[in-house]
């Protein structure tokens, strides 16, 4: 729960700007984040960072204003002081040409099941240790680098709208390491998540290096000449392009402004294979899920795409309010977007080994956006990348660039690994705010377009 | 500054030393404000403002980094304490000692930017008039969508260190974006936009934002080119000549010379993440990254942009410096540690100083390997129109609409907004969709053409991402009109 003094402060706020005659979202947001990286096998940096933020959102009639400020709430006067910056603005703003929706948090959530102590306060000579022992089992004659990020994340808000309270911890941890081959020049990763101490097993990842190694000792790189492949996208790869595709399709907004590539569609329109259904699901295990959003509206389980057919857009209240449509639960950072399993065998190799030829690529480089509304992404494999023939790998591959559209890639998916992970999609950019979707292992997709590739990994 | 807290920060300092640590700093931020106002469509969606401020410190502690930071003042003690904890639990796993080098004489320093009118003294209502304004004259009934933002930013740091360095900065930066949209003859959206700009002189104060040349009286053209771009064709895929434009060329720099010129990066420190550098310790002095019109600089000696800063997070003061000389490779992007580390693994002194590149974006991050301002400099090929009239076959780009690079940097495939197609040294029509692709040895080697003076501006970019905590930096590129042959453009 928050702390008692908090809430107190958070409610004379909230008196003083219904004195104010001011609709006011007050918010208060905790991180205590710590990172260790790893590079050249030696710690490089371990930082850790206890930082507070107070949120003020003001709306006056058709006017808004907002302020942000970092530092510790100590005093209903530092609080009302915020506020009255966020009132000024407000009143010397323009008028909207629509009227924004109210904030009213429709329940008093208090949210604390994924919530881990022993993570929040993570000995970093814990990290330094698993990272030690991954690099003297795994073997000291390669170059690993890597980073580990955990923490905690505290979010409490009130609205003037009524007296109810959000409430929302969560722990979360993203591990990851590359081994790089210092002659060879190959780069093989592994990466762990959740939001226990628990989740993590060093034991993982010194398995997966070492059943990957001896495909990567004994065989030379190989340079795809461009043209279209059948492509086993792995669990990051396709974290990565749904994303993308659920960015330039799937928020109201951009659907609206016809920037969507979804835009020329409406629901129950065909948009992508029938083995595709992408739902959001507070719910799911594999997400860090919030069970309301930032205005205070209840997340429930929302459907998407439902085996190929477009269900759902996505609306924050803001666009609700510009577009007269009904919000859906999404003034919130990052979903829980989970990627429906197929029937596809757990094991890659046996999935495959009647198909041919199949490049695998489990990740995407920098992905990015040549036509967002014709759906097209381009992007470079990366991470243990490989060539398989016939259900056994034949090679890692260079660097090879993937151009070509979500409708497509996701029109032609033979075949979906039957089992899920959660891909950690979190950054560290600004404020810790956890994102994590459920994916499947792989996709087997077909007519993959590839348009580009290195001399090099 | 509070001289209670800055005998706080000198007596922890001093302590840490005392408890065997190499080398300790502390960057006291006690202001930090950001505002950021957007209209869209008329509507000002945005309109807020952010305050921060904190202390961030760093302890070398037997060749290891460890850093702790809180917005909370009264912590100070506590977080140089966390600090070096935070490094003796790394130098447990330390293959490659850190060092900062030489022992460098303190520095008493201070900087600010060069500024006439600070942007936070402009109230609210004259920086909403003056958006409003150039907002109402990109209205057009066949105008879809229209934006306009700015962003201002003040900064007042505070930087110590165990050699007795002092330096006090004052970093103010305007931002400022304007675009509008349309649907095209395919019921698509296309988009044309202008950017606020330097030319690397003058004050970076709300007075840039106001001068017309810069901002506002750019509306009317972007109009004009959209209207061409929505009846426009699609750019056709073939070789061709690229042309271009600095609206374009200065994000080619960044991600492409920029990025794989980062020490930190060329060491291995970024692998996981951003990625690594096709360059190596062995490049300097051989690798011929250009043709012998490539000339690349870092910092630049400009005052008016937002990658320079006068001193670093180093307390190293910035550097004017050649990193490609006619072509070859010769410097890099370079903090005082890692100058140290690669000088020693390769074996000879490569690097003779640090360029004064180690930035960190806030209190709360650590410093690492940034851009600066990475300019290609000027040639003597003529203006624009000179540059197309010795042009067969090609195209003319400008801003970017997609950026996507290989892990090392060593291929790359962009997108812009719009092309002009140049047939016999004219250009002839506008092409929609436009994109290119290229090996970046390859392609810089295929530089045939470099604008003069005239055609060179400062791009500014306001976030450039980077590390672990990621960090947003504000930095320059100063880029002349330039002409590449024989490039992969458009798609099959």
């Amino acid at each position: 729960m928050i702390n008692a003094k908090i809430k107190k402060i958070f409610q004379n706020a909230r008196k003083e700007a219904l004195k104010q005659k001011v609709q006011a979202n007050i918010s208060y947001h905790n991180e205590k984040s710590h990172l260790m990286r790893i590079g050249n096998n030696s710690v490089s940096l371990n930082t850790s960072e206890n930082l507070t933020r107070l949120d003020i959102n003001v709306t006056i009639g058709k006017k808004h204003g907002s302020h942000t400020q970092m530092g510790e709430i100590s005093s209903s006067k530092y609080v009302i002081e915020a506020l009255k910056i966020a009132i000024d603005k407000a009143k010397n703003s323009l008028d909207l040409d629509f009227t924004p929706l109210k904030e009213v948090i429709e329940d008093n959530f208090a949210q604390d099941e994924q919530y881990d102590k022993k993570l929040e306060n993570l000995d970093p000579a814990f990290k330094m240790e698993s990272y030690k022992k991954i690099i003297e089992t795994v073997g000291q004659q390669y170059n690993y680098s890597g980073s580990w990020s955990s923490g905690s994340t505290e979010h409490f808000f009130m609205t003037t709208e009524n007296e109810n309270s959000a409430y929302h911890i969560v722990t979360d941890q993203l591990f990851n390491i590359v081994l790089k081959h210092p002659d060879k020049k190959w780069e093989l990763s592994s990466t762990q998540t959740g939001w226990k101490k628990s989740d993590f097993k060093a034991a993982k990842t010194i398995k997966e290096f070492q059943k990957l190694l001896p495909v990567y000792e004994g065989h030379k790189g190989f340079k795809v000449k461009p043209g279209k492949y059948t492509v086993v996208l792995g669990s990051a790869a396709i974290a990565e392009v749904m994303e993308m595709a659920l960015w330039t399709g799937f928020y109201g907004r951009t659907y609206e402004e016809k920037r969507a590539w979804t835009s020329k569609n409406k629901a129950g329109d065909k948009i992508l294979g029938k083995n595709i259904t992408l739902t959001d699901d507070p719910a799911n295990p594999d997400t860090f899920g919030f069970s309301f959003d930032m205005s205070g509206k209840k997340r429930m389980k929302f459907a998407l795409c439902k085996d190929g057919i477009l269900k759902g857009i996505m609306y924050d209240t803001q666009t609700a309010a510009m577009y007269k449509k009904k919000p859906t639960g999404h003034d919130i950072g990052g979903s829980s977007i989970v990627v429906g399993a197929g029937e596809g065998d757990k094991s890659l190799l046996k999935a495959v080994k009647e198909l041919g030829t199949v490049l695998y690529i489990p990740a995407l480089h920098y992905i990015n956006l040549p036509n967002a509304s014709k759906g097209i992404f381009t992007g470079s494999s990366r991470f243990n990348a490989v060539l398989i023939k016939n259900g056994k790998v034949v090679s890692p591959i260079f660097s090879s660039r993937i151009t070509d559209n979500f409708q497509s890639v996701f029109g032609n998916v033979k075949l979906i690994s039957s089992e899920s992970v959660s891909f950690n999609g979190s950054n560290t950019y600004d404020r810790r705010n956890p994102v994590a979707m459920s994916v499947p292992t792989y996709m087997v997709c077909e007519k993959v377009k590839i348009t580009d590739c290195a001399d090099s990994f | 500054m509070n001289e209670k807290i800055r005998k706080t920060i000198l007596d922890n300092i001093s302590k840490s030393v005392g408890k065997k640590a190499e080398y300790v700093d502390a960057r006291l931020v006690t202001e930090d404000y950001s505002e950021f106002v957007e209209l869209y469509d008329g509507n000002l969606e945005e309109n807020d403002t952010t305050f921060e401020n904190g202390i961030g410190v760093r302890t070398l502690y037997n060749g290891a980094w460890g850093f702790a930071a809180t917005s909370d003042l009264s912590k100070i003690n506590e977080c140089f304490e966390l600090s070096l904890q935070n490094a003796k639990t790394a130098s447990e796993l330390v293959s490659v000692a850190i060092t900062m080098g030489k022992k460098q004489k303190g520095l008493k320093a201070s900087y600010e930017s060069p500024a006439k009118k600070d942007p936070f003294n402009v109230s609210l209502k004259e920086k909403i008039e003056f958006l409003k304004g150039i907002d109402d004259n990109l209205k057009e009934d066949w105008i879809f969508k229209r934006y306009i933002s700015a962003t201002f930013q003040k900064k007042n740091q505070f930087f110590f260190n165990s050699e007795g360095s002092e330096i006090e900065r004052k970093l103010t930066d305007v931002f400022a974006t304007m675009a509008v949209m349309g649907l095209d003859n395919e019921g698509r959206m296309q988009r044309r936009t202008h950017e606020l700009f330097t030319k690397g002189n003058g004050t970076r104060g709300w007075e840039m934002l106001v001068d017309p040349k810069l901002f506002s009286s750019h509306a009317g053209r972007v109009k004009d080119e959209l209207a061409e771009l929505l009846k426009a064709e699609s750019l056709k895929y073939g070789k061709r000549s690229v042309i271009l434009l600095p609206g374009q060329g200065w994000l080619q720099v960044h991600e492409t010379i920029g990025h794989p010129l980062e020490l930190d990066r060329i060491l291995g420190y970024e692998l996981s993440y951003a990625g690594g550098s096709f360059v190596t310790l062995d490049s300097f002095g051989k690798l011929k990254y250009g043709s012998d019109k490539l000339s690349v600089s870092a910092y630049g000696g400009f005052p008016n942009s937002p990658g320079s800063f006068g001193y670093d997070d180093d307390g190293s003061p910035e550097r004017d410096y050649l990193m490609i000389d006619k072509g070859l490779l010769v410097n890099c992007l370079t903090s005082r540690a890692m100058i140290n580390e690669a000088n020693e693994r390769a074996g000879r002194k490569i690097f003779k100083e640090s360029g004064g590149a180690s930035r960190s974006t806030a209190f709360y991050r650590a410093p690492i390997d940034r851009m600066t301002n990475v300019n290609i400099l000027p040639g003597n090929d003529g203006k624009l129109k000179d540059i197309i009239a010795s042009t067969e076959n090609g195209i003319v780009v400008d801003n970017p609409t997609s950026w996507s690079i290989g892990s090392n940097r060593e291929h790359f495939h962009f997108g812009c907004e719009i092309a002009w197609e140049v047939k016999n040294g004219k250009k002839t029509r506008v092409l929609k969709n436009p994109t290119y692709q290229g090996h970046t040895i390859e392609f810089y080697n295929s530089l045939t053409a470099v604008g003069d003076k005239s055609t060179w501006l400062v791009g500014q970019v306001d976030s450039c991402g980077k590390g672990e905590p990621n960090q947003a930096m504000e930095l320059g590129h100063g880029v002349p009109v330039l002409k590449f042959e024989n490039v992969i453009t458009g798609e099959k």
